[in-house]
């Protein structure tokens, strides 16, 4: 298999992870004994905000609240609830982008400055870091349903928790930037316990996935140096899925059975999507990862899957541009995303000229990027836009 | 590449692809005015774009004419094909720029431009390395079908009718289905003759290169000689649109203008028009095709003596022809238009209309909407419908605009109704006069 391929597999289960994790029920409450034993002194910025959004918000039911601003009963968070909050949706969804939202919400409903989002970004990490602790540690009384393998951690739990109390700002730096950190490597490597299933090599550390035996065979064909990162990444990414279903059956929303199968599951459709991978060389699947993906995702992702595109266009279809060759492409998509901007770019600015002068239609920017969203679709099922170009034009009148 | 001043037209070749771009940019740059659609695809699949510009794009307004231009027929003729993708940008442009001449025919009129009837070919003949392309490759579709020969010949069935009496318009009525199981016709045939029979067309051009001139109607010879000058009924009013275009072209319609080849006979010119069977005969071209299955009145335009110039001159072909695009379509207002209703107001659809001394009808569209093409002159213009009395209307048309005559039909049961009104009338008073 390519460098690319398992990552490419990987980041589309976790796609398909999180979109489907919007399915699941949250956590139903937190343990506020220990939560508050974390954060023993009140903050005026926590109970800033939380007065605030009740205010705000009072009238909002809790199933209405996207954000979820309020308690399950009714009642508004409290500082440290919505700092628990915003870090349990962090790790559910495994996605720092989470955390990115809420503050820059917060930030343009002026309910916080710019260096308080920088402190609540601090109290947020702590709170993760504790979840992730608290999970690895719970793990042990649930050994019986998983069969984990004990971990180290387990005898020094006191130390440990006196370490996250005071975590260092680079750790939480690191974690919140998507890295593993310390803690959890430590709970995973070492133990040598490992009933069943005997022929993974305990030195891999790979305890956890003997429920992964296509995974694990995915991982082993990584052999190469230029892999080991990649590989190093589907881990993590395995060990936060494996994490997260943990969680689940910790707060009670599944049953240690269905967590199970749910495992069991995943694996079965990493194995698909290795077959279909390599029946189908091509970058198909990566568009689809970034279709699946947030619209916030970094620019160049989708220009990336542009160009690819375009280059499965060309090999599936030589007689509908000839001449053109694989390095003119790039640019080319980059040209036509450029001529499309400066077309909407006309438009808007004859819009707003035209508007001025009085005339009786009023400049409507939403009913108009509804029309040309509208009409990109209707163009694409009509062989007139390529799908990629109608997502071009979308995205850049929803940057407007 | 060649950059211009003219802002938003960059003057050079644009394959399939950058075609397809061109035509979405000018699409986002005027979306209120402006729409895509595709008539079908080419053999080897390419979209046969159209771009239509109009104030209200996609609906057809009762009243207002439907124009179109459709280039690049023959792949390897180049110069109509990049033309109407800068006219495209161009009145987009104009548009927004507030040009009145533009944003007032743009209102009135409803424009479809396809730049391309034959991508395929266009590729083929782009393909050829070198500055000179070939006289013949690209010319046809990707199945080798010249389509300016592939069109049903109606000429032929209009001049037996003209000995033999028969109708001389709308004589793929009864055809369509003959027309789609046809195997002989390409699929960019079939894809227009469906486009034509779909949207009431009123005037059209059909824009080729290898010459310069502007040719109209009919192309194929009655007697089936070389060179024969072959007037169709509405001679006066082609001659006079042909004319409209090449008169504001420089170089078409330049007196002392030497044949594009030293051996070239050119004898038929005149101003920059021909008629098409005096200059060659012609069987099976689209031109004719639209004249005699519909109302639309079409003529053929040839931009230039090289099929496939090399890039650097187009920017000097747009500057030729700017004029000449827009003022030929201003002449689809001209003549007589107006409205076939019955007497309760409610639209009659393919009525018949007819003009003294001219032998071709037009009929109205779903709207009960026409429009009579006519040089000036004083008309007697006839509406008729099956099942209605018809009626005659005098008029004196001038250059331009077109001059308004509607025409409210009586339907004979109507007319029934009220005869036998007028006999119960009667017949009461004289028992009341005579005492029965």
């Amino acid at each position: 298999m390519g460098p690319g391929l398992g990552l490419a597999v990987a980041l589309q289960v976790l796609a398909l992870l999180a979109s489907r994790g919007h399915g699941f029920p949250k956590p139903a409450g937190t343990d506020k004994a220990i939560h508050n034993r974390q954060l023993s002194v009140e903050r005026p910025l926590e109970e800033q905000i939380a007065e605030a959004e009740a205010d705000k918000n009072r009238k909002i039911a809790p199933t209405d609240d996207p954000d979820g601003l309020h308690q399950l009963d009714g009642t508004p968070l409290t500082a440290e609830d919505i700092v628990q909050k915003i870090a349990a949706r962090i790790y559910e969804e495994n996605d720092r982008g989470v955390f990115d939202k809420i503050v820059s919400k917060l930030l343009n409903l002026g309910l916080i400055t710019e260096s308080q989002a920088y402190t609540l970004e601090d109290e947020v990490a702590e709170v993760l870091q504790q979840l992730i602790a608290n999970d690895a540690k719970n793990r042990e009384k649930e050994s019986e349903d998983f069969d984990y393998p004990a971990s180290r951690a387990d005898s020094d739990t006191k130390e440990k928790q006196q370490e996250r109390m005071t975590p260092s700002k680079s750790d939480q730096d690191s974690f919140i930037n998507g890295e593993v950190d310390d803690t959890l490597d430590n709970t995973w490597s070492s133990s040598n316990v490992l009933e069943r299933r005997n022929e993974l090599p305990s030195e891999d550390n790979f305890e956890d996935l003997q429920y992964f035996p296509n995974f694990y065979a995915l991982l082993k064909s990584l052999n190469s140096e230029t892999e080991t990162k990649e590989k190093e990444t589907l881990i993590t990414i395995m060990k936060t899925l494996i994490d997260f279903v943990k969680m689940m059956v910790k707060y009670g929303t599944i049953t240690p059975e269905e967590g199970v199968s749910y495992l069991e599951n995943l694996d079965a459709m990493i194995a698909e999507q290795t077959k279909k991978k390599l029946e189908n060389p091509s970058t198909k699947t990566r568009t689809k990862l970034t279709a699946d993906k947030s619209s916030e995702e970094a620019d160049s992702t989708k220009e990336e899957a542009a160009k690819m595109e375009k280059e499965y266009e060309f090999s599936k279809d030589s007689t509908k541009n000839e001449g053109q060759n694989a390095a003119g492409i790039s640019e080319e998509s980059r040209g036509k995303s450029e001529a499309y901007l400066e077309a909407i770019r006309k438009n808007i600015e004859w819009l707003k000229k035209h508007n001025k002068q009085g005339n009786k239609e009023d400049y409507d920017l939403s009913k108009l990027r509804d029309f040309i969203d509208q009409q990109a679709d209707a163009y694409v099922d009509k062989g007139i836009l390529d799908k990629e170009e109608a997502d071009v034009i979308k995205r850049i009148y929803g940057s407007l | 590449m060649a950059l211009s001043a003219e802002e938003g037209i960059s003057f050079e070749y644009h394959r399939y692809a950058e075609l397809r771009e061109a035509l979405v940019a000018v699409w986002l740059q005027c979306p209120a005015i402006s729409r895509i659609y595709t008539v079908g695809r080419s053999a080897e699949g390419r979209e046969l774009l159209v771009i239509e510009i109009s104030d209200r794009p996609g609906e057809h307004e009762p009243g207002e004419p439907e124009f179109k231009y459709v280039g690049n027929m023959h792949g390897n003729e180049a110069v109509g094909r990049e033309l109407l993708i800068f006219l495209a940008q161009y009145l987009c442009n104009e548009y927004q720029k507030g040009n009145d001449t533009i944003i007032n025919l743009i209102h009135s009129t409803r424009i479809h431009i396809m730049p391309s009837l034959n991508p395929d070919g266009f590729e083929k003949a782009a393909s050829q390395p070198g500055e000179l392309k070939d006289w013949f490759v690209g010319r046809s579709n990707a199945q080798g079908i010249d389509l300016n020969r592939n069109f049903p010949d109606l000429d032929r069935i209009v001049y037996v009718n003209e000995k033999e009496g028969g109708p001389n318009n709308h004589l793929l009525k009864n055809m369509k289905k003959a027309v789609d199981q046809n195997p002989k016709l390409a699929p960019e045939t079939k894809g227009v003759i469906h486009w034509i029979m779909d949207i009431p067309f009123v005037l059209s051009a059909n824009l080729h290169g290898g010459d310069l001139v502007a040719n109209y109607p009919y192309d194929e010879t009655r007697t089936g000689s070389a060179h024969e000058y072959s007037s169709c009924p509405d001679d006066a009013i082609f001659q006079s649109l042909a004319r409209s275009y090449s008169s504001f072209n420089p170089a078409m319609s330049d007196p002392n203008r030497p044949p594009c080849r030293k051996n070239d006979d050119d004898s038929s010119f005149v101003d920059g028009t021909t008629n098409g069977g005096a200059w060659y005969s012609v069987p099976g071209g689209m031109q004719d095709f639209n004249y005699l299955s519909s109302n639309c009145f079409e003529i053929t335009v040839e931009l230039s003596c090289e099929k496939f110039p090399p890039e650097e001159t187009l920017k000097g072909y747009w500057e030729d022809n700017k004029n000449s695009l827009i003022n030929y379509i201003e002449q689809i207002h001209r003549g007589v238009k107006g409205f076939v209703k019955d007497l309760q107001g409610n639209p009659i659809a393919n009525a018949t209309i007819s003009v003294e001394g001219i032998s071709h009808d037009v009929t109205s569209a779903k709207d009960g909407d026409y429009w009579r093409l006519l040089v000036p002159g004083n008309y007697k213009v006839t509406a008729s419908a099956p099942g209605y009395l018809a009626i005659t209307k005098k008029v004196a048309v001038p250059f331009s605009p077109a001059v308004v005559v509607d025409f409210e039909l009586e339907s004979l049961s109507e007319r029934k109704e009220e005869e036998k009104e007028e006999l119960m009338e009667w017949w009461k008073m004289m028992s009341e006069t005579l005492n029965f």
